[in-house]
């Protein structure tokens, strides 16, 4: 190879390199929940299909609203109690109070309370990382005895499915220990009124924590996202349109004619040999 | 070229240093000590392999006192780990 | 730009970057994923795991305490000494964990922290019920043996009373921890029955001391000392003024004998325990200042004896006082980080000789103790970096609360730096420069030899005609280096190299290439020729 064949092969080398790198920071976010953050706090590793329509659901699938950020309009409302009734389950997670309205426009009486909820029986430093035990008889956590949560929050009303130890208790002053006027009791941290599901942690589906809790996650198997209301989705541009130019056939044939036309004509064309 | 050994072994450092770096931040943490104690892994081989036995360019000339002046870098790095845990 | 600009620039960012780099070199670490988080969650791949503690059995413990004083006070009732005794060993053996399990966990300002002081206070109560129930057993029986003699009779009747008195008293302070104790356990879903059976059992008990006293009296015997109303009347009386105090008053117990004579000894007892031994006055009074000291807080009992005859039981009430605790940091040396600090009661008082805990990053705890002004000091060592210390005060057996000092934290330099990492440094620098001149010079002794020799050689040679014992291709080699060495040409200079710096004697060296190289062996005519030349022969023989 001589001197010039070298560099170039060395300089392509290198932009190939460069290009892989801006790749990969280009096409995954950092945002919180995001299905396109590979690090700790994303839902990258979550098994579930996205979905933006919530007409017509499959009732064998488990619809997840996970982390809602934008209101449900009463047309979809109206949705999901047709969804509902006719078998299907919702899980609602939420750690932050904001499904709150959603439960009451669906006439449920369960509400998440945000509580920076501690507890004494725990294997980590960190007292907002605790076990909880199951009670009460579903599906969802057959075969599961125990929980490991992340910072939960309260959820009131509706039939408990997730209780804390007694030693647990409501972290005000943030010092994490008891002191002062906080006091011991239970918290429930996830309720169900028939077939809707209310759990105080959305942190349950990110993928640092998706190891701790691997029967539960089967067991809500197959999931489907509700990616318009959740914050499942990202702001950044660049993945959104790919995801557009996925979604939309037009697009993705204008993209395709794109790339091949110029390859086409440059082997095409008439060549003076 | 009449050093393309030079550049050949500069080129395979910086690659070698490029994919520890590499490792370090995929890992999430940056520890300067076994930086340095791998980058001189990386130039005692490469300093090997392109020493010729017959002749001692001029790019090889000092490259003993580097070596040196890393070797007792590395020194004090291991004798200060040793009496870490010896202190644990 | 040309090579010394390039290069200078070079130097100049190497340098620079390898001054950011010592810069950092003092602390190496530039970044670890530590206690990653976000309000919302935290990464459990970086969170320090810890052992799970004895949380898990906190409550189960609050469990068997409760379940063990319904045992106790029932071997008591049914006077099986040796079980109640052995239970009792078993009672305070939980009651120990459980107070150290409270003080590990941090919990004590907690309804945990008065259910332990319910309990410390039940288990005094439940262990002095066995020793007067034994005691009072024992009683029954002499009281029949000494039915004759009146003396004898009336002492055991005092003692007798003396210990109805103390169980009645005993009795009714335990009765009034029953509802608190009760509220805490359904708090926790602990099973409060056992417990509940044990005040049943303890009431029983303290009834049928009663029945027999009134049984001895309705006997009617015995002359003197029977009060009205059918109690019995000892001549030693006791009383306790003030009848409440706390931590650091005195109270004064006293009383008169009236049937005593000046200078007799006095016991006086404290809930069962000897405080003070004292003499009767002249008028037949005896006085004791008694200081709250280590006593828990609550109802307490003293009574006094004189020979054998047994006063009646005075109840007083200790009263709980807050305390509160300073905590001073100072750092010792680099290594160890010193801590001083004052316990004092609410009114100013010190509290002396109490054992004091110093918890280091919420997990260990240092043990220390006060001195006779309050004052307590501990060294602690610690590595290097930042801690975080609290100075905590678990009033165990005192009639004071619990209290903690804010927490200080302190950042220790570590030690200074130790010469033997440098001494290795030096020792491995000098080693590669000792190796790399060795292996230098290694080489360039090879390469000195072939020279020295032929040298030498070469001014034999001269004179001399060719070596004749050489194979061919050597003595070709030799001459040479002669040729080479007689025009003056460098030793690095390749036969191909020497014909063109000397073209007249090329024809020499590209012969003498083919031999070298080509792996040619000359003939004898054409060494011959060869020897010629090197040694100074024709040039235009060439």
């Amino acid at each position: 190879m001589t001197q010039i064949e070298r560099e170039a092969w060395a300089i392509l080398l290198i932009l190939l390199l460069a290009a892989a790198v801006a790749y990969a920071h280009v096409t995954t976010t950092t945002e919180e929940y995001s299905r396109y953050n590979t690090d700790w706090n994303g839902t990258s590793a979550l098994p579930a299909e996205e979905i933006r329509d919530l007409r017509n659901l499959d009732t064998a699938a488990t619809l997840l609203i996970l982390a809602p950020d934008r209101p449900f309009t009463a047309e979809e409302v109206g949705y999901l109690q047709t969804f509902l009734d006719a078998g299907g389950r919702v899980i609602v997670a939420d750690e932050e109070g904001t499904a709150n309205s959603l439960l009451a426009d669906l006439g449920s009486t369960m509400r998440v309370r945000p509580q920076n909820l501690a507890s004494l029986e725990r294997d980590r430093a960190d007292p907002g990382l605790f076990t909880v035990s199951v009670v009460g008889n579903t599906s969802l956590f057959a075969g599961v005895g125990t929980v490991r949560v992340n910072r939960p929050a309260a959820v009131t009303g509706g039939e408990p499915l997730l209780e804390t130890a007694i030693l647990t208790w409501e972290d005000g002053d943030g010092d994490g220990r008891i002191s002062g006027d906080e006091v011991f009791g239970t918290a429930v941290i996830c309720a169900a009124e028939g077939n809707l599901t209310v759990l105080g942690d959305e942190s349950l589906f990110i993928n640092a924590m998706l190891a701790e809790n691997p029967q539960f996650i089967e067991n809500i198997q197959p999931i489907r996202v509700d990616s318009i209301h959740s914050r499942t989705g990202t702001a950044n541009p660049i993945i959104n349109t790919r995801l557009w130019i996925q979604e939309t056939p037009p697009a993705a044939a204008a993209a395709a004619a794109l790339a091949i036309l110029p390859v086409a004509w440059h082997f095409g064309r008439k060549r003076d040999d | 070229m009449a050093d393309a050994k030079k550049y050949y072994a500069a080129a395979v450092l910086a690659v070698w240093l490029i994919i520890i770096a590499f490792f370090m931040v995929l890992s999430r943490t940056l520890d300067l000590e076994v930086f340095f104690v791998l980058a001189l892994i990386g130039l005692l081989v490469v300093a090997v392999l392109i020493d010729g036995a017959f002749s001692r360019p001029r790019y090889m000339r000092y490259i003993g006192y580097i070596i040196a002046a890393g070797v007792a870098l590395f020194a004090y790095i291991v004798a200060q780990k040793i009496l870490e845990i010896l202190a644990a | 730009m040309n090579r010394q600009v390039s290069h200078a620039v070079l130097a100049a960012v190497a340098i620079l970057v390898l001054v950011l780099i010592g810069v950092q070199a003092v602390d190496p670490v530039l970044y670890a994923a530590k206690n990653i988080s976000t309000a919302a969650h935290a990464d459990p791949a970086t969170i320090q795991k810890r052992s799970p503690g004895d949380a898990a059995s906190l409550v189960p413990l609050m469990d068997e305490l409760l379940g063990e004083t319904g045992t106790l006070a029932l071997t008591i009732k049914l006077q099986d000494y040796e079980s109640a005794e052995r239970d009792l060993a078993r009672y305070n053996e939980l009651s120990r964990r459980f107070d150290r399990l409270v003080v590990t966990l941090d919990v004590s300002g907690t309804d945990i922290g008065e259910f332990q002081q319910n309990n410390r206070q039940n288990q005094d109560a439940l262990a002095a019920l066995l020793n007067d129930t034994r005691r009072f057993d024992a009683l029954q029986r002499l009281e029949i043996e000494v039915r004759g003699d009146d003396e004898q009779h009336m002492t055991v009747i005092y003692e007798g009373e003396a210990l109805r008195q103390k169980m009645r008293e005993t009795f009714s302070a335990y009765a009034r921890r029953e509802a608190a104790t009760v509220r805490i356990a359904e708090h926790y879903e602990i099973n409060a029955t056992p417990y509940q059976e044990s005040v049943d059992h303890f009431a029983e008990v303290a009834d049928a001391a009663n029945g027999w006293q009134e049984e001895i009296n309705g006997g009617g015997t015995g002359t003197g000392g029977t009060g009205s109303g059918g109690t019995v009347q000892s001549p030693l009386v006791i009383a306790v003024t003030p009848v409440e105090g706390s931590y650091g008053d005195v109270l004064l117990v006293g009383g008169i004998h009236a049937a005593g004579k000046s200078g007799a000894p006095v016991e006086i007892y404290v809930d069962s325990r000897l405080a003070a031994t004292v003499a009767l006055d002249d008028d037949r009074t005896y006085v004791h200042s008694y200081r709250v000291g280590r006593i828990l807080a609550g109802p307490h009992l003293a009574y006094a004896t004189a020979g054998t005859i047994y006063s009646n039981v005075a109840a007083f009430e200790v009263l709980p006082k807050n305390t509160s605790i300073t905590l001073s940091l100072a750092e010792v040396n680099g290594t160890a980080v010193a801590c001083t600090g004052n316990l004092t009661a609410d009114d100013g008082r010190p509290v002396t000789r109490a054992p004091v805990l110093i918890r280091v990053d919420g997990e260990t705890l240092v043990g220390a103790e006060t001195d006779g002004n309050g004052t307590y000091r501990a060294d602690i060592l610690l590595p290097a970096g930042e801690h975080a210390l609290r100075a905590e005060f678990h009033a165990a057996g005192y009639p004071l609360n619990a209290s903690e000092s804010p927490t200080e934290t302190v950042i220790l330099r570590g030690e200074g730096l130790s010469p033997f990492p440098f001494a290795a440094a030096i020792a491995a620098a000098a080693g590669t420069g000792w190796y790399l001149r060795r292996r230098r010079s290694e080489e360039s002794t090879p390469a000195a030899e072939p020279e020295a020799a032929p040298s030498p050689e070469v001014a034999r040679l001269a004179p001399q005609v060719s070596i004749a014992g050489l194979p061919p291709r050597e003595a070709a080699t030799v001459l040479f280096c002669t040729l080479r060495a007689r025009l003056g040409l460098p030793e690095t200079k390749t036969p191909r190299d020497c014909a063109r710096i000397a073209p007249a004697y090329a024809g020499f060296f590209e012969r003498y290439e083919r031999i070298r190289y080509a792996g040619e062996t000359p003939s004898e005519e054409e060494l011959t020729d060869m020897e010629r030349i090197a040694l100074g022969g024709d040039a235009d023989r060439a």
